[in-house]
């Protein structure tokens, strides 16, 4: 794997009241290529490595999911909205192309 | 017949005046070392250009910056690269700077600077791979890779806050006047200079950019660009800079972009350290 590929970071507001809803803003460090450019100096085709699916996860329950393909930036940050009913772990899964899965789990404690 | 006359001749001496004025702004100075250069008059002032930096991007980049900057995410490396021995003599950057290299906070601030030494300007990554060569006997790292831009990073953001404060007095005066002159100097095919964009023409738009102004160009490198999609330093914008104006493009840390470093810092002097830096 390249390095400094998979950094993760989930950020959750400050303070979370029972029953609110509440964004969800994550950010992973992720190449992205297409597999349509070209390396400028050998002329051979960047391979294509990109994230094709990610997956939120509320306390085991799948909230929701997308899939993506080449449009999609490089480092993609996301945002998405949960129901804060209950304290229990958040993870996100993102999976791409070549197999490669990253993950984090975030504590979700509503006051 | 004779007040027409009167008013065509005022209206001559008018585009004369105005002509003058034009003239007045790009007056010759001369510096030392070096050719004549044109010194350009600033077209507003910083507050001015915020303003219009308001109009055009709202708060747009602030409110990424505060979702997170990526670059953010790959200090955990240059923390590691600064505690990982390296070299022949086993030794780390923390054997002599402290763990997490802890006494190098502040230093940055001060960079680029005048070294004996090299007798020239040592710039933040120039002194991080002579510390490696000299003192460590390790592998220089290759400008612009991933572990000399996270460890540059990591090393630069322990300044954050920090008012910058690089000295042009002294043995450094003559560096910072080859800095100055190549900063004012015409160049390449489209016949610019750096600072008729971002001296003459800072705030202006050039399409649909707006042109910044050279205050803050200084304290915020290695930065993420959204353009590059990746992080970069100070002198690959350079050069990016420089294709733009269809010139001549020296290597990076050449003793030209270490110079010009030092200028452009120099014109920070007082503003914190922000490492690293999310830009458009």
């Amino acid at each position: 794997m390249p390095k400094g590929v998979g950094k993760i970071r989930i950020r959750l507001p400050k303070h979370i009241a029972k029953g609110e809803v509440i964004p969800v803003k994550a950010l992973i460090t992720h190449p992205m290529e297409t597999g349509l450019r070209k390396n400028k100096k050998t002329g051979k085709i960047i391979p294509a490595f990109y994230i094709n699916d990610v997956r939120v996860y509320y306390g085991g329950e799948l909230v929701t999911h997308a899939d993506w393909s080449i449009a999609v930036s490089a480092n993609p940050f996301m945002t998405c909205y949960v129901k804060a009913d209950k304290a229990a772990p958040l993870k996100v899964v993102w999976k791409d192309i070549k197999g490669s899965v990253y993950e984090k789990t975030v504590q979700i404690q509503p006051e | 017949m004779t007040v027409a006359m009167a008013a065509v001749l005022a209206v001559v001496v008018g585009s004369l005046i105005s002509c003058a004025e034009t003239r007045a702004s790009e007056k010759k100075v001369s510096l030392t070392p070096g050719p004549e250069v044109e010194e350009l008059e600033q077209s507003m002032s910083y507050e001015e250009y915020q303003k219009r930096y308001k109009e055009v991007f709202g708060t747009a980049t602030e409110e990424m910056a505060e979702d997170g900057n990526p670059a953010e995410l790959a200090l955990d490396d240059g923390l590691d690269l600064v505690n990982a021995v390296a070299g022949s003599k086993g030794l780390s950057c923390a054997s002599c700077h402290g763990k997490d290299g802890v006494k190098l906070k502040g230093i940055a601030a001060t960079y680029p600077k005048y070294d004996p030494a090299i007798k020239g300007i040592a710039t933040v990554a120039l002194q991080i791979n002579r510390c490696r060569e000299g003192n460590m006997g390790a592998e220089p790292f290759k400008y612009e890779s991933y572990d000399q831009l996270v460890i540059t990073m990591y090393v630069k953001s322990l300044s954050n806050g920090v008012p910058i404060h690089v000295s042009i007095d002294g043995p450094a005066r003559p560096f910072y006047d080859k800095g100055k002159v190549y900063y004012f100097k015409r160049q390449g095919q489209f016949n610019f200079s750096c600072a008729v964009c971002h001296v003459k023409y800072a705030g202006y738009m050039a399409r649909t950019n707006l042109i910044s102004n050279n205050k803050h160009h200084g304290d915020h490198w290695p930065a993420y660009r959204l353009k590059w999609g990746k992080t970069g330093s100070m002198q690959r914008r350079f050069r990016g800079c420089l294709k733009n104006m269809r010139a001549e493009r020296p290597a990076f840390q050449s003793e030209i972009f270490r110079d010009l470093e030092l200028y452009l810092t120099s014109i920070a002097n007082g503003e914190p350290v922000q490492v690293p830096g999310l830009r458009m």
